[in-house]
């Protein structure tokens, strides 16, 4: 049975528009066929993430690394785990052949703003050796976690989310394109809602 | 480009350093920027960060909602954040690993440590290759600064510089000087 870890960079708990994508991708990775561990960042770590964490992701044939952009790059907590792993897994050994999925939403309607976010990654995975797959890239994040669980609007989430599963099933090592899936609502009514937001916070700001 | 009122004015700026990350490079730095802020006559904050004085951003979203420009997480950087329009200028001096801030840097970074004025960031490494360089910057020239500010942090400016020798050092200081 092969390893799959799964690694929740959310901060968020349940409020997590990460946790619903990480979940659905669970769904779809049978419990019959595989091994899975889910590992959630943490606000707190005392020197080093615990040893089991990274034991984990240590022994995990594939990695999903599922999470909210944050300033054009990786959360600082999940940062932090990325960091403390390289330690690890250079001191204690880890599986090379591991393949690294990532599952990324951002506020933003146009996802492919996470272009150097990618190059960040792989840069890890190079220094690791690791098997870099693919990115799933979803703009504005939080209509993406409502529409992944509406029948039919989804099927570019699902088409993607399958698309990890197969990959870990089949074993594919091939180079892999990225998904980039834009929300099902047009970029101008997200950009005038997001106007009328800053308008509104632009006011509050200046009345204090 | 950029200025600060009339370079003239004493300005106020806060340097932010990962105290477990100090190399010999960024000491250098640390030690080149000072004295040249000194000279200045420009007040400076220096603030060394660890990564236990540190909590990550929750994403909560409440300093943007509910208590504008107010961090509910209480700790070293929220002190910095929520006094943030009393710095002129913020410098952070972050190794870069994997082409990225460290995580305590960023950390500072995404709970918006950073002035709203002026932002200088400066990665350092010994042990960079050129497509973790060239991530490193472009991570924010691309997206910050002049290019793209999308996000309602309203930065006039951030600047990105890398040093990997105490030339390269120099030559930022050099760079940053015209802001002062």
């Amino acid at each position: 049975m092969k390893n799959i870890c799964l690694i929740n960079g959310s901060l968020r708990g349940k409020e997590a528009s990460s946790l619903v994508f990480l979940n659905y991708i669970n769904g779809m990775l049978a419990d019959t066929e595989f091994n899975k561990d889910i590992i959630n960042v943490r606000a707190k770590v005392k020197e080093s993430y615990p040893e089991d964490n990274l034991k984990t992701i240590s022994r995990a044939d594939a990695i999903i690394m599922v999470f909210p952009l944050f300033s054009y790059g990786i959360p600082g907590a999940l940062m932090r785990l990325l960091e403390d792993f390289y330690l690890y897994a250079k001191e204690n050994g880890y599986n090379k052949a591991a393949g690294l999925y990532i599952v990324v939403n951002c506020g933003f309607p146009r996802p492919e703003i996470m272009g150097e976010l990618i190059r960040v990654i792989k840069n890890f995975c190079r220094r690791l050796s690791l098997n870099w797959r693919f990115a799933i890239c979803m703009g504005a994040g939080p209509i993406a976690a409502i529409t992944v669980k509406a029948p039919l609007l989804n099927m570019n989430y699902k088409r993607a989310f399958l698309a990890i599963a197969a990959d870990i099933k089949n074993g594919d090592t091939g180079q892999k394109d990225n998904y980039f899936i834009r929300p099902l609502i047009p970029e101008p009514v997200i950009l005038w809602i997001k106007a009328q937001y800053e308008k509104k916070m632009k006011t509050r700001a200046a009345s204090k | 480009m950029f200025s600060l009122s009339s370079n003239l004015l004493p300005m106020n700026a806060i340097l932010i350093l990962d105290k477990d990350a100090k190399t010999g490079l960024s000491e250098d730095y640390k030690e080149r920027i000072l004295m040249m802020l000194k000279e200045k006559a420009h007040k400076v904050e220096v603030v060394e960060l660890g990564r236990n004085d540190v909590t990550p951003c929750f994403g909560c979203l409440l300093c943007l909602t509910k208590h504008v420009g107010i961090c509910v997480t209480r700790d070293r950087i929220a002190e910095i954040r929520n006094n943030v329009n009393r710095y002129d200028m913020t410098i952070f001096l972050t190794p870069v690993i994997f082409g990225h801030f460290s995580s305590t840097i960023k950390c500072a970074i995404d709970r918006g440590c950073g002035s709203h004025n002026l932002q200088v960031i400066v990665g350092y490494g010994d042990d960079i290759d050129d497509e973790e360089k060239s991530t490193f910057i472009d991570l924010t020239r691309k997206h910050r600064g002049e290019m793209d500010i999308v996000h309602p942090g309203f930065d006039k400016q951030v600047d990105v510089y890398l040093t990997t020798s105490s030339e390269d050092s120099e030559a930022i200081c050099e760079a940053v000087k015209k802001y002062l």
